[in-house]
C-alpha cells in the first residue's frame, strides 16, 4: 500500500508542475543595450501592462553600451539571443550576414503609412536597399544637431538663428570665436576617440554630394577637396579650438564637457536634448541645424534611431516578440519613451505633441527632418565595419592629430580598406549597388 | 558541443580507462608487482581528478587558442571560420603598430618591474625594525595591494585628467607648469601613467614578500657579522642579499610574467591610446578579441606572448641560477 501510495505522489510529482508549465503563458526576454534606471523603469512599467493586455510575460535583460556588442556578439555565436533586442543600426550588417536577425517585412507589409517619413523612407528603404529586408523598428527617431552654449554665444556676439542656418565655414569660424582659453572655455567638444570618423564623414560627404564610393565600389570621400576638408576639421583640435586631452574623447567625454561648461559646441544627436534639459539651465543652450554645404548648400545630415527592436532567429515565439513591438511602438507608449530619451515619435500619430512643437526643445530637429534641403549621406557601406570603427578609423587621424603621418595618407589608409570591402561586397553579392544619399522628397 | 572538445575529453577518459586495465591487469598476473604498482600509481589517482580539471580549465582553452591562430575565426562572420595557415601571423607582422606595441610591453614591464622592486625592496628594508605605528603605517603602505586594477585604473584616469585632474592642478599650484599637461593624451605620458599606476599597486607585493624573506634571517649571522667589524653596505650585500635571493628571483619572475600578462590598468586609464601608444601586446590581444572580433589574430598574438614568456622564464632561472640560490 505504502509502494502504491510512493508510486502516486511520484508521478504526480512529476505530472503537475509539467502541466503547470505547459500551462503557463508564453515569456519572452528582451534585452536593453543602453541601461538607465529611467529606461529600466519605463520598460518594466509598459511590460506589466503588456502582461496584462495580452498574458505574456516580458523578462528585462540589460547590458551596458560599452559591452553591448561583445555580449550581443558572443550570445549571437552561441545561439542564446534574446527573443527581442533593441540593437544599433551599425550592427545590422554583421548581423543578418550571421543571421541572427529575422526580417520584418511579413509584420510591416501593410501598417507603413503609420509610421514618419523618417522610418519608411530613410530607416526601412536602406535597410531594404542593403539587407534586402526590414529588420528594424526603430524606438525613436533622431537627427544631428549642433549644440550651441547661447550664453557664450551672446557673450561673442554671435548671431546665431536656427531658421536662417549656417554653412560650415560659418561654423567653424563661430568654434574659433567661442574658444577663450583664458577663461578655461574650448569652442568644441571634439572628437577624438571611438566614433571620431562619424561627424567628419558626414563633412566629408558634404564635398561629395552625400555619396561614400563611385558605382564601381570606388571611395570617393579622399579626394583633394576631401583631404583639404580633412585638414579643416581637424585644424579644430590642432589650433586648440579643443583640449588637448579630447584625443582620447568619446560620446560621454563630448557630452559631459559640453553640459560641464568647458566646451562651447557639439555636434551630436538629437538624443542629447535630454542630458541638456536636465542639466543646464534654458538660457545657456540651444540647438542650430546642421551646417550647409558649403559646395551645393544641402544639409548633410544623418537620421536614424539610436536603437531599433528587432527578432531575434533564436526567438521561438516571432509572432508574440512582434507583439511586444507593436506594442512599445503603440503611439501612447512611443511619445512616453520619446519624451524620456530625448528622441522623436516613430508614429504619425503623435507628430503634432507640443513637446515636439515650434516652441519646444526639438524644434531645430523637427525643422531640419521637414526641410527639403536636407539629405541623408550613405553609410559606411553594408558589409561588416565594426573592427573599423572600434579601432582604425579613429586610430588613423589620431596619428594625423599626433603629427605621426599626413592627412592623405591618414584618410587614404581608411578610405582604402572601405574600399577594398565595399569592392569585395560587390563581387559577393551580384546584382547589389551602391547605396545612394536619400532625402524626405524622394 | 565542439567536436574538438569532445574528442579531448574522450581522450583523457580513454587514457585513465587503459591505466585502469593495465593496473587490474598486472594485479592478475602478479600480486607482488600489483601492489608494487599500486603504490606507485596512488600519487597519479590522488592527483588525477585536479589533473582532468586544470586540463579542462587550462590545457584546452590552451589548445584551441592554439587552433584558433591558424584559422580566420572573426565573430562578425560566424560563418567563414576556416583555416589559413599562417596569415595571422602575417598580418600581426604586417600591422604598422606592432613594433611600437612591442616597445611599449618591454618598456612598460621593465620600468614597472624594477620601479616596484626598487621601492618593495626600501620598504620592506624599513619595516624590518620595530617602530612606534609600525602596523598602522604597514596596513596603509599595503592598502594598493588590496583594490581593485578597475578601480586603481579609475583613480589614475581621473587624478591625471588633462581638464579636471588633481596632478594638473598641484603642478600649476607649486608653479612647476603653466600650460595643463594633456597626461593620457600624449605619447608617451600616457603609458607613463599607467606605469606609473601599475608601480603604485605592485610595491606591497614586493615589500611583503622581501619583508617576509628579511625576517627569516638568523639574527647570529648578524651579530657575528658586527664582531667580525662588517659595515652595513657589506652586511646587505653579503648577507642579507644572498639570504633573499630566492625569494629576489621568484617575485621578479612571477611579476614580470604578472605585468607582461596585465592589460586591466591600460585598458581603464588609457584604452591604449591616443594611437596606440600606450597600448602593449595583451591590451592588443584584448582589443582585437572584443572591439575587432578578431579571435584568430587575438590568438596569434597570445601565441606571440607565450612564446616571448617562455624564453623569458628559462632564460631568467638560467641566469639567476635559480637551483643553486640560497645555498651557502
Amino acid at each position: 500500500m505504502f509502494r502504491k501510495l510512493l508510486a502516486i505522489l511520484l508521478v504526480l510529482m512529476l505530472t503537475v508542475p509539467m502541466a503547470l508549465v505547459s500551462a503557463e503563458s508564453v515569456s519572452l526576454r528582451f534585452i536593453d543595450v543602453s541601461p538607465s534606471p529611467a529606461r529600466q523603469e519605463y520598460f518594466e512599467k509598459t511590460f506589466a501592462k503588456f502582461k496584462e493586455e495580452t498574458g505574456i510575460t516580458v523578462n528585462y535583460e540589460s547590458v551596458p553600451w560599452d559591452d553591448a556588442a561583445n555580449k550581443l556578439t558572443v550570445l549571437g555565436t552561441s545561439n542564446q539571443l534574446p527573443d527581442v533586442m533593441t540593437t544599433w543600426a551599425g550592427w545590422l550588417g554583421q548581423f543578418t550576414s550571421a543571421g541572427w536577425v529575422r526580417p520584418l517585412s511579413p509584420y510591416t507589409k501593410g501598417t507603413e503609412d503609420q509610421y514618419a517619413d523618417t522610418v519608411t523612407k530613410l530607416v526601412w528603404k536602406g535597410e531594404n536597399e542593403l539587407y534586402g529586408d526590414t529588420y528594424t523598428v526603430p524606438d525613436g527617431m533622431m537627427v544631428k544637431g549642433v549644440f550651441v552654449r547661447k550664453d557664450w554665444a551672446a557673450e561673442e556676439g554671435l548671431d546665431l538663428d536656427p531658421h536662417k542656418g549656417w554653412t560650415y565655414a560659418q561654423y567653424f569660424d563661430a568654434v574659433y570665436k567661442l574658444t577663450n582659453k583664458e577663461k578655461n572655455g574650448y569652442g568644441t567638444s571634439f572628437r577624438g576617440a571611438r566614433g571620431a570618423f562619424d561627424p567628419l564623414f558626414v563633412y566629408l560627404q558634404s564635398f561629395t554630394g552625400g555619396k561614400a564610393y563611385a558605382d564601381d565600389g570606388k571611395a570617393l570621400f579622399n579626394s583633394p577637396e576631401c583631404v583639404a576638408a580633412y585638414k579643416t576639421w581637424n585644424d579644430l583640435y590642432l589650433n586648440s579650438a579643443a583640449p588637448k586631452d579630447a584625443i582620447n574623447w568619446g560620446f560621454i567625454e563630448m557630452v559631459d564637457n559640453f553640459t560641464g561648461g568647458l566646451t562651447g559646441t557639439l555636434i551630436n544627436d538629437s538624443e542629447v536634448a535630454a542630458t541638456c534639459i536636465a542639466n543646464m539651465k534654458d538660457d545657456q543652450w540651444m540647438v542650430m541645424p546642421m551646417p550647409k554645404s558649403d559646395v551645393d548648400g544641402k544639409i548633410y545630415n544623418t537620421v536614424n534611431s539610436p536603437y531599433a527592436y528587432s527578432i531575434s532567429t533564436h526567438s521561438k515565439h516571432p509572432d508574440e516578440a512582434w507583439k511586444l513591438i507593436e506594442f512599445l511602438t503603440r503611439p501612447d507608449n512611443n511619445i512616453e519613451y520619446c519624451k524620456l530619451t530625448g528622441l522623436i515619435p516613430i508614429r504619425k500619430e503623435v507628430g503634432d505633441d507640443p513637446f515636439y512643437g515650434p516652441d519646444g526643445y526639438y524644434a531645430t530637429f523637427m525643422q531640419q527632418i521637414n526641410d527639403p534641403a536636407m539629405v541623408v549621406p550613405c553609410a559606411f557601406g553594408p558589409f561588416s565595419y565594426t573592427d573599423m570603427h572600434q579601432g582604425m578609423m579613429h586610430e588613423e587621424m589620431q596619428k594625423y592629430l599626433l603629427g605621426r603621418q599626413d592627412a592623405e595618407t591618414s584618410l587614404n589608409n581608411v578610405a582604402k580598406e572601405l574600399e577594398t570591402r565595399m569592392i569585395d561586397y560587390l563581387a559577393a553579392n551580384p546584382g547589389s549597388k551602391v547605396e545612394q544619399p536619400k532625402g524626405l522628397s524622394d | 558541443m565542439d567536436t574538438t572538445l569532445l574528442i579531448f575529453l574522450l581522450v583523457v577518459v580513454v587514457l585513465f580507462v587503459i591505466g585502469f586495465l593495465l593496473l587490474r591487469h598486472y594485479e592478475k598476473q602478479n600480486n607482488n608487482a600489483a601492489r608494487r604498482l599500486k603504490l606507485a600509481a596512488q600519487p597519479y589517482a590522488f592527483i588525477g581528478p585536479v589533473l582532468i580539471l586544470l586540463l579542462l580549465a587550462f590545457g584546452w582553452p590552451l589548445i584551441n587558442s592554439f587552433i584558433m591562430a591558424f584559422q580566420n575565426y572573426k565573430l562578425t562572420a560566424p560563418n567563414a571560420i576556416r583555416f589559413n595557415g599562417l596569415d595571422n601571423f602575417q598580418k600581426l607582422f604586417d600591422d604598422s603598430d606592432i613594433w611600437l606595441i612591442i616597445t611599449n610591453s618591454f618598456v612598460y614591464v621593465i620600468v614597472s618591474v624594477l620601479g616596484q622592486f626598487l621601492l618593495g625592496m626600501i620598504l620592506a628594508l624599513a619595516l624590518r625594525r620595530k617602530f612606534r605605528g609600525r602596523g598602522v603605517y604597514q596596513a596603509l603602505v599595503f592598502l594598493p595591494w588590496a583594490f581593485s586594477a578597475f578601480v586603481i585604473g579609475l583613480i589614475f584616469r581621473w587624478s591625471f585628467n588633462g581638464e579636471y585632474g588633481v596632478i594638473n592642478d598641484l603642478l600649476v599650484k607649486m608653479g612647476l607648469i603653466t600650460e595643463k599637461i594633456a597626461w593620457l593624451g600624449t605619447p608617451g605620458l600616457s603609458l607613463l601613467v599607467v606605469i606609473l599606476a601599475m608601480i603604485w599597486m605592485g610595491v606591497p607585493f614586493f615589500a611583503i614578500m622581501i619583508l617576509a624573506a628579511l625576517q627569516s634571517i638568523p639574527a647570529d649571522v648578524y651579530e657575528a657579522a658586527d664582531m667580525d667589524g662588517c659595515g652595513p653596505i657589506r652586511r646587505y650585500f653579503a648577507i642579507t642579499l644572498p639570504y633573499i635571493k630566492p625569494t629576489i628571483i621568484m617575485t621578479l619572475l612571477l611579476r614580470t610574467i604578472w605585468i607582461f600578462n596585465s592589460f586591466d590598468l591600460i585598458v581603464v586609464i588609457t584604452g591604449g591610446g591616443p594611437a596606440n601608444f600606450s597600448q602593449t601586446l595583451p591590451s592588443y590581444m584584448y582589443t582585437k578579441a572584443f572591439s575587432s572580433y578578431d579571435f584568430g589574430l587575438a590568438a596569434a598574438l597570445g601565441v606571440l606572448l607565450i612564446v616571448i614568456l617562455g624564453v623569458y622564464a628559462v632564460f631568467f632561472l638560467r641566469v639567476t641560477k635559480y637551483n643553486k640560490a640560497g645555498d651557502f
